[in-house]
């Protein structure tokens, strides 16, 4: 029955950590921005191969996945500035420009290392409980998520970037009047996003085949936790997370992988319709519901 | 000039209008009533709610309480696309034209449901000099200066042929001589027939076109009457000012 | 000098030029690049569905494929299930409105929900990947309908559009597809150029302005999104008979992009652009894939990147503008007059 009980809580915990780590880069640019990036995906895709790529060359996945985010952190910079800059206020054009990118990307791989790359094997080994065996590394990755949390927070309350951050999201036009280097911020916040993007792409590549099309695993999930949680990357996507993540989980146990995937899918849809503005959505009107009705202090 | 069967009763009827927004009331109470036929002039300090009164007669906001009716017909559940082909034209103060289309397209998405196709150019023509845009059809809405786009957008908000025409504010950023050409047209347009009501601040259109003043206040009624009662009225001055 | 009622653009010329092209070339060429251009028009029809939906009323949908998967599916299953004569005809029609029914009612569920930009591209993105995924893995034998099985990734087998008992193949098959082509096309811009097509371009730019004209613009959006769907589904209609063959793949993240980038490198907002350019860029595709396959669409991706940032009208359609500005000197303008000379707006005694 415990084993049971563990079991549930394991597929939940790797369902959640999954959908968190693949969503939250692209929540942080959606939310400051509003910019959807297409090419997620192949930014999770890069920070795989380079995690890869220096991981098979003798340096400790523990460096390799931390130095991927910085490449791709630098790379998203460069995007920002060469493409998505233009297109702020073009919201349906910036959707397709940076498809093209996420194309000539997975492309631009495929042309230089290949279909395929020797991978790096899964650490820390797996534990068993009853006759189910775990791996540790998917218990690694939850861990992982729940740290992220507590930096983004940190980031986003307690420093001056995240202070400028939040400013820029509510209002960009006063904080720009305020001296707030807008362009810089929305350089800056791509960068962060293209990290966190790397940074789940190389935290995934033990886990998965390295190859150009490494995105496309993730990108459905990643988009369909974003619209969920709403624009709100630090409250919306670890509760969508953990909603979706339950639900696919159920699912998955019950019925397989292409059901599970069907459901989240439908209840993106679902919520799209209901509740746009996602998770974010309903704790914005939570928190501006009218003064009559809130308790007394 | 008189219809031998002029219709009975008031255009336009806002009877017992309530908006509230949470916990602002934006309009309380509010009792209006505008006449065929007549030119009527809604002002009021800032934050009176004459804008929300518009957007509750256009449809960009339903009543919490309270009804509006539109030429006999009880609207405030209508659509606006509905409340529009009843006869309900506005210019809104924020540009409400095309930018991205040209002058001619502009006018013919107003214009093209009361205009026969077999004389559609003709009548887009005339709507265009009416404005006295004739020579600018290619060009896209956007370049053209503001006065420019503010006659375009008059034009298009009548070619409608509407019962009665809305304006929000129509001479705002413009000049004297701009402004004396804004009231004469209302004043025409409404020999013509057309009933207009028009929010304004500028105090000297309004003495020039006014016949009849509705003065708001923090939501409500606060006066009504000619132009001048109303400035022999010191409560309005007092709500301007500050005093009340 | 008659404004805006002229048939001499860049455009309408490359239209006849491609009608023409396209109207003797079975003459000179042989069976196999005949049923390779069949097969072009056929695809074409999802770009141009774009086209008129993206370009006019701007809807961004990612959903034709889903349209297209339907209507080849829904085709299929019908054929397969009724024989007779003329039964492939009623399959067409079968497929062509059961896409035109699920756009209307997806049209319904997002126009009138209030969802609109972006959330439209990404909930028809989401349908149709659970359409796809759904459909992968039908591929058991207990997914039939009736006689038809569903196949999952194996490919359902479909049967061709016969006439009586006779398969069409060669010239007859091409020169009915041609039709299809040119008739939708021309339907569309016919549309286009009524009171309702120039309703969507106004819906396009300000939809609560719009309103306040008049125009029920939901009922609208969901109007030109249905014809969308049907023409969307009379593709995959006429791509499943011409293979006798359809799977899910046909409804998947590639099938779904590739026609917004054909139509964001072409040109959105003429119908005859993201039709020709259609037709061209699948060509150049198809002749890429054999030499150099990735290049294909590195190049494609950089093309469609290009004119998103610096022609964002599309290189086709900005080139029959650009045509018309020289060659016919269409937009021969006064400048904008200032407001501080002489006074906008009619002169005294001009307003009757």
């Amino acid at each position: 029955m415990l084993n049971g009980v563990f079991n549930a809580f394991y597929q939940f915990e790797v369902s959640f950590s999954f959908l968190f780590l693949s969503a939250i880069g692209l929540a942080v640019i959606f939310g400051m921005m509003g910019v959807i990036n297409l090419a997620h995906g192949e930014f999770m895709m890069l920070g795989a191969y380079i995690t890869t790529i220096v991981a098979t060359h003798g340096v400790p996945l523990i460096v390799a996945v931390p130095l991927a985010a910085l490449g791709v952190a630098l790379f998203g910079a460069v995007v920002e500035i060469l493409v998505v800059r233009r297109l702020y206020g073009r919201l349906l054009d910036s959707v397709a420009a940076t498809w093209a990118v996420g194309l000539i990307m997975s492309q631009g791989m495929l042309i230089l290392t290949g279909p395929s790359m020797q991978g790096v094997s899964s650490p820390f080994g797996s534990f068993a409980i009853g006759q189910t065996s775990y791996a540790w590394y998917r218990v690694f990755l939850g861990v992982v998520s729940l740290a992220l949390i507590v930096f983004l927070y940190l980031l986003f309350m307690k420093t001056r970037y995240g202070l400028r951050a939040r400013a820029t999201i509510q209002n960009a036009p006063i904080a720009r009047a305020l001296g707030v280097d807008t362009a810089r911020m929305y350089t800056v916040t791509f960068a962060l996003g293209s990290a966190l993007a790397g940074l789940a792409g190389g935290l995934f590549a033990p886990t998965a085949t390295i190859v150009p099309f490494f995105g496309t695993n993730y990108i459905v999930e990643a988009f369909v936790t974003v619209i969920v949680g709403g624009a709100n990357a630090l409250i919306g996507t670890p509760i969508a997370a953990a909603l979706l993540g339950g639900i696919a989980a159920t699912l998955g146990t019950e019925y397989g992988l292409y059901i599970a995937r069907v459901g989240l899918l439908l209840a993106t849809i679902i919520v799209i319709r209901v509740l746009p503005q996602g998770v974010t959505g309903l704790i914005d009107r939570w928190r501006m519901r009218p003064i009559e009705s809130r308790s007394t202090r | 000039m008189t219809d031998p069967v002029a219709p009975k009763g008031p255009l336009l009827v806002l009877k017992d209008v309530s908006k509230r927004f949470g916990g602002l009331r934006a309009v309380s109470d509010l009792n209006l009533a505008v006449r065929h036929g007549e030119l009527r002039c809604l002002i009021g300090p800032n934050g009176a709610g004459k804008s929300t009164v518009f957007k509750l007669i256009i449809g960009f906001e339903r009543p919490t309480t309270g009804t509006i009716t539109f030429d006999g017909a009880v609207i405030d559940r209508w659509p606006r696309w509905r409340r529009a082909r009843q006869g309900l034209s506005v210019k809104m103060q924020v540009p409400g034209i095309y930018p991205e289309l040209s002058v001619h397209d502009n006018m013919r998405v107003a214009a093209q449901y009361h205009v026969k196709s077999g004389q559609m150019e003709e009548a887009i023509d005339r709507l265009i000099a009416r404005v006295g845009l004739t020579g600018l059809e290619r060009e896209l809405a956007k370049n053209l200066s503001h006065g420019q786009q503010q006659w375009l957008e008059i034009g298009m908000a009548l070619s409608v042929n509407p019962k009665l025409l809305l304006l929000d504010e129509p001479t705002a950023g413009m000049g004297p001589g701009e402004t004396e050409a804004t009231a004469r047209l209302v004043e025409s347009l409404n020999a013509d027939g057309v009933t207009i009501m028009v929010i304004e601040h500028d105090m000297t259109f309004v003495r020039q076109i006014a016949r009849t003043i509705t003065v708001m206040n923090l939501g409500r009624v606060f006066a009504e009457g000619t132009i001048a009662e109303i400035e022999a009225n010191q409560g309005v001055m007092d709500i301007y000012l500050g005093r009340t | 000098m008659r404004r805006g009622a002229s048939l001499l653009t860049a455009e309408n010329v490359a239209f006849v030029i491609f009608f023409l092209f396209l109207l003797v070339y079975p003459i000179t060429t042989d069976e196999f690049s005949l049923l390779n251009t069949a097969y072009f028009m056929a695809i074409t029809l999802i770009p141009l569905s774009l086209a008129m939906i993206w370009g006019k009323a701007g809807i961004l949908s990612f959903g034709q494929t889903a349209f297209f998967g339907i209507g080849g599916y829904l085709y299929g299953i019908y054929t397969l299930n009724v024989l007779g004569s003329g039964a492939t005809w009623i399959g067409i029609l079968v497929g062509v409105l059961g896409g035109g029914i699920v756009a209307a009612v997806l049209g319904w569920f997002m126009f009138y929900g209030g969802i609109n930009d972006v959330f439209v591209g990404l909930t028809t993105l989401a349908l149709t990947l659970v359409l796809q995924t759904f459909m992968a893995q039908t591929a058991g034998d207990e997914w039939m309908v009736g006689e038809a099985r569903l196949n999952g990734y194996n490919g359902m087998y479909v049967p061709q559009i016969s006439v009586g008992d006779m398969p069409l193949f060669g010239r007859p098959l091409y020169y009915l597809y041609f039709v299809f082509l040119i008739g939708i096309y021309l339907l569309l811009r016919w549309l286009a150029a009524s009171r309702w097509g120039y309703g969507l371009l106004a819906l396009q730019e300000n939809r609560p302005r719009t309103e306040t004209f008049g125009y029920n613009v939901r009922l609208m959006q969901v109007q030109v999104f249905g014809l969308a769907g049907c023409i969307a589904a009379l593709s995959g209609v006429l791509y499943a008979s011409w293979g006798s063959y359809i799977d899910p793949s046909s409804m998947g993240l590639t099938a779904a992009i590739t026609p917004v980038i054909y139509v964001a490198i072409g040109g959105r907002r003429s119908l005859t652009a993201a039709m020709i350019s259609s037709m061209i860029l699948m060509k150049l595709s198809q002749s890429l894939a054999s030499t150099a396959p990735e290049y294909a669409l590195v190049i494609f991706g950089l093309l469609a990147l290009l004119a998103v940032l610096f022609v964002p009208e599309g290189f086709m359609a900005a080139a029959f503008n650009a045509i018309d500005r020289w060659l016919f000197r269409r937009s021969a303008v006064a400048p904008a007059r200032e407001a501080g000379d002489v006074a906008p707006g009619p002169r005294p005694g001009e307003l009757t």
